[in-house]
Protein backbone atom coordinates (compact mmCIF):
# COMPACT_ATOMS: atom_id res chain seq x y z
CA UNK A 1 0.00 0.00 0.00
CA UNK A 2 2.83 2.37 0.92
CA UNK A 3 4.51 1.67 -2.41
CA UNK A 4 1.28 2.45 -4.28
CA UNK A 5 0.77 5.74 -2.40
CA UNK A 6 4.37 6.81 -3.02
CA UNK A 7 3.92 5.92 -6.68
CA UNK A 8 0.78 8.07 -6.80
CA UNK A 9 2.71 10.96 -5.18
CA UNK A 10 5.34 10.51 -7.89
CA UNK A 11 2.67 10.67 -10.61
CA UNK A 12 1.12 13.84 -9.14
CA UNK A 13 4.57 15.43 -8.92
CA UNK A 14 5.29 14.58 -12.57
CA UNK A 15 1.99 16.20 -13.59
CA UNK A 16 2.80 19.30 -11.52
CA UNK A 17 6.18 19.45 -13.25
CA UNK A 18 4.51 19.36 -16.68
CA UNK A 19 2.08 22.10 -15.62
CA UNK A 20 4.91 24.17 -14.23
CA UNK A 21 6.77 24.07 -17.56
CA UNK A 22 3.73 25.51 -19.32
CA UNK A 23 2.98 28.11 -16.63
CA UNK A 24 6.48 29.47 -16.12
CA UNK A 25 6.96 29.89 -19.88
CA UNK A 26 4.28 32.54 -19.74
CA UNK A 27 3.93 34.51 -21.96
CA UNK A 28 2.18 36.96 -19.58
CA UNK A 29 3.01 37.51 -15.91
CA UNK A 30 -0.61 36.62 -15.12
CA UNK A 31 0.19 33.06 -16.26
CA UNK A 32 3.19 32.90 -13.96
CA UNK A 33 1.08 33.94 -10.95
CA UNK A 34 -0.52 30.50 -11.30
CA UNK A 35 2.79 28.80 -10.38
CA UNK A 36 2.43 29.11 -6.58
CA UNK A 37 -1.25 28.12 -6.95
CA UNK A 38 -0.31 24.98 -8.88
CA UNK A 39 2.43 24.09 -6.40
CA UNK A 40 0.00 24.74 -3.58
CA UNK A 41 -2.61 22.25 -4.77
CA UNK A 42 -0.09 19.78 -6.25
CA UNK A 43 2.23 20.05 -3.24
CA UNK A 44 -0.64 19.38 -0.82
CA UNK A 45 -1.58 16.25 -2.79
CA UNK A 46 2.04 15.00 -2.78
CA UNK A 47 2.48 15.72 0.94
CA UNK A 48 -0.83 14.10 1.97
CA UNK A 49 0.03 10.98 -0.06
CA UNK A 50 3.48 10.87 1.52
CA UNK A 51 2.01 11.34 5.01
CA UNK A 52 -0.24 8.32 4.44
CA UNK A 53 2.54 6.30 2.79
CA UNK A 54 5.12 6.84 5.53
CA UNK A 55 2.70 7.07 8.46
CA UNK A 56 4.00 10.49 9.53
CA UNK A 57 1.00 12.57 10.67
CA UNK A 58 3.16 15.70 11.16
CA UNK A 59 3.54 15.93 7.36
CA UNK A 60 -0.18 16.77 7.22
CA UNK A 61 0.68 19.99 9.11
CA UNK A 62 3.16 20.91 6.39
CA UNK A 63 0.41 20.39 3.80
CA UNK A 64 -1.85 22.64 5.89
CA UNK A 65 0.74 25.45 6.00
CA UNK A 66 1.40 25.04 2.29
CA UNK A 67 -2.34 25.44 1.58
CA UNK A 68 -2.45 28.69 3.56
CA UNK A 69 0.74 30.21 2.26
CA UNK A 70 0.32 29.31 -1.41
CA UNK A 71 -3.00 31.20 -1.35
CA UNK A 72 -1.28 34.08 0.46
CA UNK A 73 1.55 34.17 -2.12
CA UNK A 74 -0.99 34.27 -4.97
CA UNK A 75 -2.71 37.29 -3.39
CA UNK A 76 0.64 39.05 -3.06
CA UNK A 77 1.43 38.42 -6.75
CA UNK A 78 -2.00 39.56 -7.92
CA UNK A 79 -1.74 42.79 -5.91
CA UNK A 80 1.79 43.43 -7.17
CA UNK A 81 0.53 43.16 -10.75
CA UNK A 82 -2.84 44.83 -10.24
CA UNK A 83 -3.45 48.54 -10.67
CA UNK A 84 -2.33 50.68 -9.00
CA UNK A 85 0.94 48.77 -8.61
CA UNK A 86 2.34 48.80 -5.07
CA UNK A 87 5.12 51.32 -4.67
CA UNK A 88 3.71 53.44 -7.47
CA UNK A 89 0.46 54.31 -5.73
CA UNK A 90 2.04 57.41 -4.22
CA UNK A 91 3.62 58.76 -7.38
CA UNK A 92 2.27 62.03 -8.69
CA UNK B 1 13.77 0.53 -8.41
CA UNK B 2 11.37 1.57 -5.65
CA UNK B 3 8.73 4.26 -5.95
CA UNK B 4 10.42 6.36 -3.25
CA UNK B 5 13.64 6.48 -5.27
CA UNK B 6 11.79 7.59 -8.43
CA UNK B 7 9.95 10.26 -6.39
CA UNK B 8 13.22 11.61 -4.99
CA UNK B 9 14.81 11.65 -8.45
CA UNK B 10 11.80 13.54 -9.91
CA UNK B 11 11.92 16.01 -7.01
CA UNK B 12 15.64 16.69 -7.45
CA UNK B 13 15.24 17.23 -11.21
CA UNK B 14 12.25 19.54 -10.68
CA UNK B 15 14.01 21.63 -7.99
CA UNK B 16 17.12 21.96 -10.17
CA UNK B 17 15.04 22.90 -13.22
CA UNK B 18 13.08 25.58 -11.31
CA UNK B 19 16.33 26.92 -9.79
CA UNK B 20 18.01 27.21 -13.21
CA UNK B 21 14.87 28.79 -14.68
CA UNK B 22 14.75 31.35 -11.84
CA UNK B 23 18.38 32.35 -12.39
CA UNK B 24 17.93 32.54 -16.17
CA UNK B 25 14.75 34.68 -15.97
CA UNK B 26 15.53 38.18 -17.21
CA UNK B 27 12.61 40.08 -15.71
CA UNK B 28 12.14 40.59 -11.97
CA UNK B 29 8.55 39.38 -11.74
CA UNK B 30 9.01 35.94 -13.38
CA UNK B 31 12.17 35.45 -11.31
CA UNK B 32 10.19 36.06 -8.10
CA UNK B 33 7.41 33.70 -9.25
CA UNK B 34 10.11 31.07 -9.90
CA UNK B 35 11.76 31.69 -6.54
CA UNK B 36 8.50 31.30 -4.58
CA UNK B 37 7.77 28.05 -6.48
CA UNK B 38 11.29 26.92 -5.60
CA UNK B 39 10.61 27.62 -1.90
CA UNK B 40 7.36 25.64 -1.94
CA UNK B 41 9.15 22.73 -3.65
CA UNK B 42 11.93 22.82 -1.05
CA UNK B 43 9.30 22.22 1.65
CA UNK B 44 8.56 18.86 -0.01
CA UNK B 45 12.32 18.13 -0.26
CA UNK B 46 12.73 18.70 3.51
CA UNK B 47 9.83 16.32 4.17
CA UNK B 48 11.63 13.67 2.08
CA UNK B 49 14.76 14.31 4.19
CA UNK B 50 12.64 13.62 7.33
CA UNK B 51 13.13 17.20 8.57
CA UNK B 52 9.49 18.13 9.06
CA UNK B 53 10.37 21.11 11.32
CA UNK B 54 12.56 22.58 8.59
CA UNK B 55 9.83 21.85 6.01
CA UNK B 56 7.35 23.90 8.04
CA UNK B 57 9.83 26.78 8.31
CA UNK B 58 10.61 26.63 4.59
CA UNK B 59 6.90 26.64 3.69
CA UNK B 60 6.28 29.63 5.97
CA UNK B 61 9.35 31.69 5.03
CA UNK B 62 9.92 30.57 1.42
CA UNK B 63 6.26 30.47 0.44
CA UNK B 64 4.91 33.35 2.50
CA UNK B 65 7.27 36.05 3.69
CA UNK B 66 10.01 35.97 1.04
CA UNK B 67 7.63 36.40 -1.90
CA UNK B 68 6.04 39.56 -0.50
CA UNK B 69 9.43 40.87 0.59
CA UNK B 70 10.90 40.42 -2.91
CA UNK B 71 7.83 41.90 -4.61
CA UNK B 72 8.11 44.97 -2.35
CA UNK B 73 11.82 45.24 -3.12
CA UNK B 74 11.14 44.97 -6.87
CA UNK B 75 8.52 47.74 -6.65
CA UNK B 76 10.96 49.99 -4.78
CA UNK B 77 13.75 49.21 -7.28
CA UNK B 78 11.76 50.32 -10.31
CA UNK B 79 10.71 53.41 -8.38
CA UNK B 80 14.25 54.63 -7.89
CA UNK B 81 17.28 54.87 -10.18
CA UNK B 82 17.15 52.92 -13.45
CA UNK B 83 18.76 49.52 -13.41
CA UNK B 84 21.76 48.72 -15.55
CA UNK B 85 22.31 45.09 -16.56
CA UNK B 86 25.38 43.62 -14.87
CA UNK B 87 28.54 43.55 -16.99
CA UNK B 88 30.03 40.29 -18.22
CA UNK B 89 32.89 40.52 -15.70
CA UNK B 90 30.52 40.82 -12.74
CA UNK B 91 28.47 37.90 -14.01
CA UNK B 92 31.53 35.67 -14.35
CA UNK B 93 32.63 36.68 -10.83
CA UNK B 94 29.17 35.91 -9.37
CA UNK B 95 29.08 32.57 -11.19
CA UNK B 96 32.58 31.66 -9.99
CA UNK B 97 31.67 32.57 -6.38
CA UNK B 98 28.50 30.44 -6.49
CA UNK B 99 30.46 27.55 -8.02
CA UNK B 100 33.13 27.81 -5.31
CA UNK B 101 30.50 27.75 -2.53
CA UNK B 102 28.71 24.78 -4.14
CA UNK B 103 32.02 22.92 -4.53
CA UNK B 104 32.97 23.60 -0.91
CA UNK B 105 29.58 22.41 0.36
CA UNK B 106 29.71 19.30 -1.86
CA UNK B 107 33.23 18.55 -0.61
CA UNK B 108 32.17 18.82 3.05
CA UNK B 109 29.10 16.60 2.54
CA UNK B 110 31.02 13.97 0.56
CA UNK B 111 33.91 13.77 3.06
CA UNK B 112 31.66 13.40 6.14
CA UNK B 113 32.67 10.31 8.13
CA UNK B 114 30.17 7.46 8.07
CA UNK B 115 28.17 7.52 10.37
CA UNK B 116 28.18 11.33 10.51
CA UNK B 117 28.94 12.84 13.94
CA UNK B 118 25.66 13.58 15.73
CA UNK B 119 24.39 14.82 19.07
CA UNK B 120 20.88 13.48 18.38
CA UNK B 121 21.06 10.59 20.95
CA UNK B 122 22.10 13.03 23.70
CA UNK B 123 19.33 15.46 22.67
CA UNK B 124 16.72 12.71 22.93
CA UNK B 125 18.21 11.37 26.20
CA UNK B 126 17.79 14.77 27.88
CA UNK B 127 14.14 15.19 26.84
CA UNK B 128 12.51 13.97 30.10
CA UNK B 129 14.23 16.78 32.05
CA UNK B 130 12.65 19.44 29.79
CA UNK B 131 9.15 17.94 29.71
CA UNK B 132 8.75 18.57 25.95
CA UNK B 133 8.56 15.75 23.42
CA UNK B 134 10.03 17.44 20.33
CA UNK B 135 13.85 17.32 20.51
CA UNK B 136 14.11 20.35 18.20
CA UNK B 137 12.04 22.52 20.56
CA UNK B 138 14.21 21.24 23.43
CA UNK B 139 17.38 22.26 21.55
CA UNK B 140 15.96 25.68 20.62
CA UNK B 141 14.49 26.75 23.95
CA UNK B 142 16.31 24.60 26.53
CA UNK B 143 19.76 23.26 25.55
CA UNK B 144 20.72 26.14 23.30
CA UNK B 145 18.32 28.72 24.72
CA UNK B 146 21.03 31.38 24.65
CA UNK B 147 21.30 31.11 20.83
CA UNK B 148 17.55 31.52 20.41
CA UNK B 149 17.49 34.45 22.82
CA UNK B 150 20.27 36.24 20.96
CA UNK B 151 18.65 35.39 17.59
CA UNK B 152 15.45 37.15 18.67
CA UNK B 153 17.45 40.19 19.75
CA UNK B 154 19.15 40.19 16.33
CA UNK B 155 15.67 40.22 14.77
CA UNK B 156 14.82 43.27 16.92
CA UNK B 157 18.01 44.95 15.68
CA UNK B 158 16.92 44.16 12.11
CA UNK B 159 13.58 45.87 12.77
CA UNK B 160 15.42 48.94 14.09
CA UNK B 161 17.67 48.83 11.03
CA UNK B 162 14.67 48.85 8.67
CA UNK B 163 13.06 51.71 10.58
CA UNK B 164 16.34 53.66 10.32
CA UNK B 165 15.86 53.71 6.53
CA UNK B 166 12.76 55.91 6.93
CA UNK B 167 13.34 59.40 5.51
CA UNK B 168 13.15 62.13 8.19
CA UNK B 169 9.97 63.75 6.89
CA UNK B 170 7.94 60.53 6.78
CA UNK B 171 8.80 59.25 10.28
CA UNK B 172 5.57 58.02 11.81
CA UNK B 173 3.81 57.89 8.45
CA UNK B 174 2.05 54.72 7.29
CA UNK B 175 4.23 52.52 5.12
CA UNK B 176 2.73 52.91 1.64
CA UNK B 177 1.37 51.08 -0.39
CA UNK B 178 -0.10 49.18 2.53
CA UNK B 179 -3.50 49.89 3.95
CA UNK B 180 -5.11 51.46 0.90
CA UNK B 181 -8.68 50.23 0.70
CA UNK B 182 -9.17 47.78 -2.15
CA UNK B 183 -12.18 47.56 -4.34
CA UNK B 184 -11.40 43.98 -5.43
CA UNK B 185 -14.12 42.06 -3.63
CA UNK B 186 -12.40 38.71 -4.20
CA UNK B 187 -9.32 39.67 -2.19
CA UNK B 188 -11.40 41.20 0.64
CA UNK B 189 -13.52 38.03 0.78
CA UNK B 190 -10.41 35.82 0.78
CA UNK B 191 -8.85 37.87 3.59
CA UNK B 192 -12.04 37.60 5.65
CA UNK B 193 -12.26 33.82 5.14
CA UNK B 194 -8.61 32.80 5.16
CA UNK B 195 -7.21 34.98 7.96
CA UNK B 196 -9.27 33.48 10.84
CA UNK B 197 -8.45 29.95 9.63
CA UNK B 198 -4.79 30.93 9.29
CA UNK B 199 -4.64 32.35 12.81
CA UNK B 200 -6.00 29.07 14.21
CA UNK B 201 -3.46 27.08 12.15
CA UNK B 202 -0.62 29.36 13.32
CA UNK B 203 -1.52 28.94 16.99
CA UNK B 204 -1.95 25.19 16.44
CA UNK B 205 1.54 24.89 14.90
CA UNK B 206 3.03 26.64 17.95
CA UNK B 207 1.04 24.45 20.35
CA UNK B 208 1.97 21.08 18.78
CA UNK B 209 5.60 22.30 18.66
CA UNK B 210 6.06 20.96 22.22
CA UNK B 211 5.70 17.34 21.15
CA UNK B 212 5.60 17.27 17.33
CA UNK B 213 7.20 19.28 14.53
CA UNK B 214 6.22 22.94 14.81
CA UNK B 215 7.17 25.85 17.03
CA UNK B 216 7.20 29.58 17.65
CA UNK B 217 9.04 30.59 14.47
CA UNK B 218 6.87 28.59 12.07
CA UNK B 219 3.63 29.57 13.81
CA UNK B 220 4.72 33.19 14.17
CA UNK B 221 5.50 33.46 10.46
CA UNK B 222 2.07 32.06 9.56
CA UNK B 223 0.46 34.63 11.88
CA UNK B 224 2.56 37.35 10.23
CA UNK B 225 1.37 36.20 6.78
CA UNK B 226 -2.25 36.46 7.92
CA UNK B 227 -1.62 39.95 9.37
CA UNK B 228 -0.09 40.97 6.02
CA UNK B 229 -3.02 39.44 4.12
CA UNK B 230 -5.57 41.50 6.07
CA UNK B 231 -3.49 44.63 5.49
CA UNK B 232 -3.09 43.87 1.77
CA UNK B 233 -6.86 43.59 1.49
CA UNK B 234 -7.11 47.05 3.08
CA UNK B 235 -9.22 45.80 5.99
CA UNK B 236 -6.84 47.25 8.59
CA UNK B 237 -4.14 49.90 8.33
CA UNK B 238 -0.50 49.01 9.10
CA UNK B 239 0.88 50.28 12.40
CA UNK B 240 3.44 53.10 12.07
CA UNK B 241 6.90 52.76 13.63
CA UNK B 242 5.87 55.23 16.36
CA UNK B 243 3.04 52.99 17.59
CA UNK B 244 3.59 52.14 21.30
CA UNK B 245 1.31 49.09 20.97
CA UNK B 246 3.42 47.66 18.14
CA UNK B 247 6.65 48.29 20.03
CA UNK B 248 5.32 46.54 23.16
CA UNK B 249 4.43 43.43 21.12
CA UNK B 250 7.85 43.50 19.40
CA UNK B 251 9.69 43.56 22.73
CA UNK B 252 7.33 41.26 24.71
CA UNK B 253 8.86 37.93 23.59
CA UNK B 254 12.56 38.73 24.03
CA UNK B 255 11.80 40.59 27.30
CA UNK B 256 9.92 37.63 28.79
CA UNK B 257 12.66 35.25 27.61
CA UNK B 258 15.28 37.46 29.28
CA UNK B 259 13.21 37.71 32.49
CA UNK B 260 12.86 33.91 32.70
CA UNK B 261 16.60 33.57 31.95
CA UNK B 262 17.50 35.84 34.90
CA UNK B 263 14.88 34.21 37.12
CA UNK B 264 16.89 31.02 36.52
CA UNK B 265 19.47 32.35 39.03
CA UNK B 266 16.82 32.39 41.77
CA UNK B 267 14.93 29.23 40.74
CA UNK B 268 17.73 26.79 39.94
CA UNK B 269 20.95 28.65 40.39
CA UNK B 270 21.99 29.48 36.82
CA UNK B 271 21.25 31.77 33.88
CA UNK B 272 18.59 30.26 31.56
CA UNK B 273 18.10 27.09 33.61
CA UNK B 274 14.54 25.95 34.17
CA UNK B 275 13.47 24.09 37.32
CA UNK B 276 12.48 20.61 36.00
CA UNK B 277 9.06 20.74 37.67
CA UNK B 278 7.97 23.82 35.65
CA UNK B 279 10.27 23.40 32.61
CA UNK B 280 7.51 22.54 30.13
CA UNK B 281 5.24 25.38 31.25
CA UNK B 282 8.06 27.91 31.16
CA UNK B 283 9.06 26.72 27.66
CA UNK B 284 5.47 27.02 26.40
CA UNK B 285 5.12 30.47 28.01
CA UNK B 286 8.31 31.68 26.31
CA UNK B 287 7.19 30.16 22.99
CA UNK B 288 3.78 31.86 23.24
CA UNK B 289 5.31 35.30 23.89
CA UNK B 290 7.97 34.75 21.20
CA UNK B 291 5.26 33.80 18.67
CA UNK B 292 3.56 37.19 19.01
CA UNK B 293 6.87 39.05 18.80
CA UNK B 294 8.05 37.01 15.79
CA UNK B 295 4.75 37.63 14.00
CA UNK B 296 5.14 41.37 14.60
CA UNK B 297 8.84 41.34 13.60
CA UNK B 298 8.31 39.42 10.36
CA UNK B 299 5.32 41.65 9.52
CA UNK B 300 7.26 44.88 10.14
CA UNK B 301 10.30 43.60 8.21
CA UNK B 302 8.17 42.65 5.19
CA UNK B 303 6.22 45.93 5.16
CA UNK B 304 9.48 47.89 5.22
CA UNK B 305 10.05 51.54 6.09
CA UNK B 306 7.58 54.33 5.34
CA UNK B 307 8.27 55.86 1.94
CA UNK B 308 8.83 59.56 1.28
CA UNK B 309 5.69 61.49 0.47
CA UNK B 310 5.93 63.37 -2.78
Amino acid sequence: MGEFLTGSACFVLAMVALGLVRILRGPADADRIMAPQLLGTGGIAVLLLLAAATGAPAVVDVALSLALLAAFASVAFVLAKGSPAPGKADEP
Amino acid sequence: MSAALILDACLVLLVLAVAVWTIAARETFPAIAGFVSYGLLLAIVWVRLSSVDVALTEAAIGGGATGVLLLGAAARLTDRAGRRPAGIGLRIMAGALCLAITAALAFVILTLPDPAPTLAPQAVAGLPATGVGNPITAVLVAYRGIDTLLEKIVLLLAVIGVWCLTPDDSWGALPAPWGTARQDDAIVLLARLLAPVGVVVGVYIVWVGADDPGGAFQGGTILAAMWLLVMMAGLIAPLPATSRRLRRVLVAGPALFLAVAFAGFAMSGDFLSYPPAYAKWLIKLIEAALTLSIAAMVGVLVIGPAVRKR
